[in-house]
């Protein structure tokens, strides 16, 4: 049943509205069997993108990524098949069960999809569904369930091959607090049996179940931080584009040019901040990476500072902070 | 996996079910112009059999017996048995007129000498003796005892025939060869064709010899347009069955994407779902020939010409039925096997 999990400078990108968008960029994690880990990030921090991966869903662009000893990036054909089959249980977000099925259908299908026979595959689903408290609800179908009982479902679905490692994603985010209970209790459960249980989730009620936390979105770093005065010369480049940063900038002098590049390889200008405007306040804010890049239009000096001292600075709430600032 | 598509139809069975009779419909109706087209073939061979020739002599300037009035002296018949010993012949004037029966009718008019060979079987009835009686089909929806009128000369209804016409549909009327010379030729002992028992190898000068083959290739020449027309609407109807059914089947494959996406992701083969997906082109197309053949059941007594519906055509209904249902669905397997796993994580 183990399985560990050992991820290497792992780099996804991928085209989003016509700009390159880079997630993840040089992830390693190590995970072992037994282990809940927790992926835990604001929306588009690339949680889901990481689990895709991870299912063997998604090719990442570079980077490695080992599970149970199996090299899963560039896994094809029946190698691919069994590794979905045999390895990774997927519970995906909003469930995602079939409607027209039962619940006892819903968990067949993998198994049915793997060849085992009728009466084999059914008596595994019962026994899965009782597992997960389902007894009662065989014969539902989706439609007659709450949200809990599906997402239990989707998890008797992702245990119908008994993978060593289930990948879940936003377990708890179609549920009530009632149904979250019985769910939580359920993934730490898998975990406990030996299997390795990764979620990605933005809940953060689930961080005192995890053994391990992953957090995709660095938190702001509000500490106070000495200014930092920099001359630039035409060209130079104060942040690139998808790069990670924690300071905010003050144009003293000159003018700083925003450029946004796209996936052809074609630049866009989006804006000039003169002197006395200020840039890049969203990524240390949000711990989202710079969607620009930003450079001196001819010789310029800018003041990077910490988010405190931008704030004291201009007396900016977060609100106006949020409606004036181009990054 | 099978259960998996069967469960989808039931799932979404009004939609399935009204896919499968407007396609059973239009199956319904190819059977049916299939069935028309059947009968003018038929009806043919059926009505020059009928006379129970060996061959036809016509004048060497018409293209068979039913099609070119070309007339020639009745005596030709005499020569033709004198001088080929064991021969039979009987002449015959073959005419088109109308009459009026409940509303005005075309006929074929056909006079033979009583008595003498020609004559078709009578299905009721008896054949005409004497001037003034005539045979003829049922088609024409006249009664033993009737009185026609056919060119201002009454004739009674003595006999009649059962799928004796050409011309599709039309009936086959048949008189003593002396009244069709008093209706069409002023009384002058003439004939359009000699109906031939045996062989004959000598022929009166302009005078020519026509296989059974060759009057039924020329009876169907007029119709030539028509059944070609009924060919290729019967083409046009398979295409809008395909049409019906693909559409139903693309509807379902772009509402079950994430169904599929969900099912790649958890390690079920493309071949699998694709196989599913057929099986519901399949199913649908199959039930909709079963509902097409009921329909057909239902319309054929209800139609105004003869419908020939033969056993292998339902066969020939249900195999291209399975065949149109699969290109059709070609659309919608395209479109499943395109499915990007990755879809399964999107969101509700």
């Amino acid at each position: 049943m183990g399985a560990d999990l050992a991820i290497r400078d792992l780099v996804i990108e991928y085209s989003s509205g016509g700009y390159p968008v880079r997630p993840i960029d040089g992830l390693s994690l190590d995970a072992g069997a037994g282990e809940l880990v927790l992926l835990l990030g604001a929306s588009g921090c690339g949680k889901t993108t990481l689990l895709s991966v991870m299912a063997a869903i998604l090719t990442p662009t570079s980077g490695s990524v080992r599970v149970a000893g199996t090299e899963v990036v560039g896994l094809k054909g029946s190698a691919l098949t069994q590794y979905r089959r045999k390895t990774v249980g997927v519970v995906f977000q909003a469930f995602n069960l079939v409607p027209s099925l039962n619940a006892i259908e819903n968990v067949m299908v993998p198994l049915r999809g793997a060849g085992v026979g009728r009466r084999e595959a059914r008596e595994r689903a019962v026994s899965l569904l009782e597992r997960v408290d389902l007894g009662e609800r065989l014969h539902h179908r989706p439609g007659s369930m709450s949200g809990g009982q599906q997402q239990r479902v989707a998890i008797a679905r992702a245990l119908a091959h008994d993978p060593p490692v289930i990948l879940a994603d936003e377990p708890t985010a179609h549920l009530d607090y009632i149904q979250v209970e019985g769910v939580l209790k359920l993934v730490r459960e898998l975990a406990d049996d030996g299997r390795l249980v990764v979620v990605a989730t933005h809940d953060e009620r689930m961080i005192p179940l995890a053994d391990r936390v992953v957090n995709l979105t660095p938190r702001a770093d509000t500490s106070a931080r000495e200014p930092v005065r920099r001359s630039l010369a035409a060209g130079e480049v104060v942040f690139a584009q998808g790069e990670r940063g924690d300071l905010v900038y003050v144009v003293d002098e000159g003018e700083i040019e925003i450029v946004r590049r796209r996936d052809d390889g074609t630049k866009e200008l989006v804006a000039v901040m003169p002197a006395g405007s200020y840039f890049g306040e969203l990524a240390p804010m949000f711990g989202l990476q710079r969607s620009a890049d930003a450079r001196a239009r001819g010789a310029a000096v800018v003041t990077g500072m910490g988010l405190r001292e931008f704030r004291e600075r201009f007396h900016l709430g977060d609100a106006r902070l949020l409606g004036d600032a181009a990054d | 996996m099978l259960f998996v598509s069967l469960r989808d139809l039931q799932w979404r069975r009004r939609r399935f079910l009204i896919g499968v009779l407007a396609t059973g419909l239009v199956f319904a109706l190819a059977l049916l112009i299939t069935g028309i087209s059947a009968a003018f073939h038929n009806e043919v061979i059926r009505s020059v059999n009928a006379f129970g020739a060996d061959e036809w002599v016509v004048s060497a300037r018409a293209t068979g017996p039913f099609t070119t009035p070309v007339f020639f002296p009745q005596s030709a018949a005499g020569q033709i048995a004198q001088t080929n010993p064991g021969v039979q012949t009987a002449p015959v004037v073959i005419l088109r007129s109308t009459v009026h029966t409940t509303r005005l009718r075309d006929l074929n008019v056909i006079g033979v000498a009583p008595g003498g060979v020609g004559w078709p079987k009578v299905h009721d009835g008896r054949l005409p003796r004497a001037s003034g009686e005539m045979l003829v089909d049922h088609s024409l929806g006249v009664a033993l005892g009737s009185s026609l009128s056919l060119g201002g000369t009454r004739f009674t209804v003595v006999g009649r025939t059962d799928g004796v016409s050409y011309f599709a549909g039309t009936p086959v009327a048949i008189i003593s060869i002396g009244d069709a010379q008093r209706l069409a030729l002023g009384d002058q002992p003439l004939a359009s064709a000699i109906i031939v028992h045996g062989t004959a190898r000598t022929l009166p000068a302009g005078l020519r010899a026509v296989s059974n083959a060759a009057a039924i290739t020329d009876l169907r020449r007029p119709l030539k347009s028509a059944t070609g027309t009924i060919d290729i609407l019967r083409v046009l109807l398979w295409l809008v069955a395909g049409g019906i059914i693909g559409s139903v089947l693309y509807l379902q494959a772009i509402e079950r994407t994430r169904d599929f996406a969900v099912f790649k992701a958890t390690g079920v083969s493309s071949r699998s779902v694709v196989a599913g997906l057929a099986l519901q082109a399949i199913f649908l197309a199959m039930l909709s020939a079963a509902v097409a053949i009921l329909f057909a059941f239902v319309l054929t007594p209800t139609m105004p010409m003869r419908v020939d519906m033969a056993g292998s055509t339902y066969v020939v209904l249900v195999v291209v039925a399975i065949a149109v249902g699969l290109l059709a669905s070609v659309s919608g397997l395209r479109r499943a096997l395109s499915v990007d796993p990755a879809l399964a994580f999107g969101g509700a």
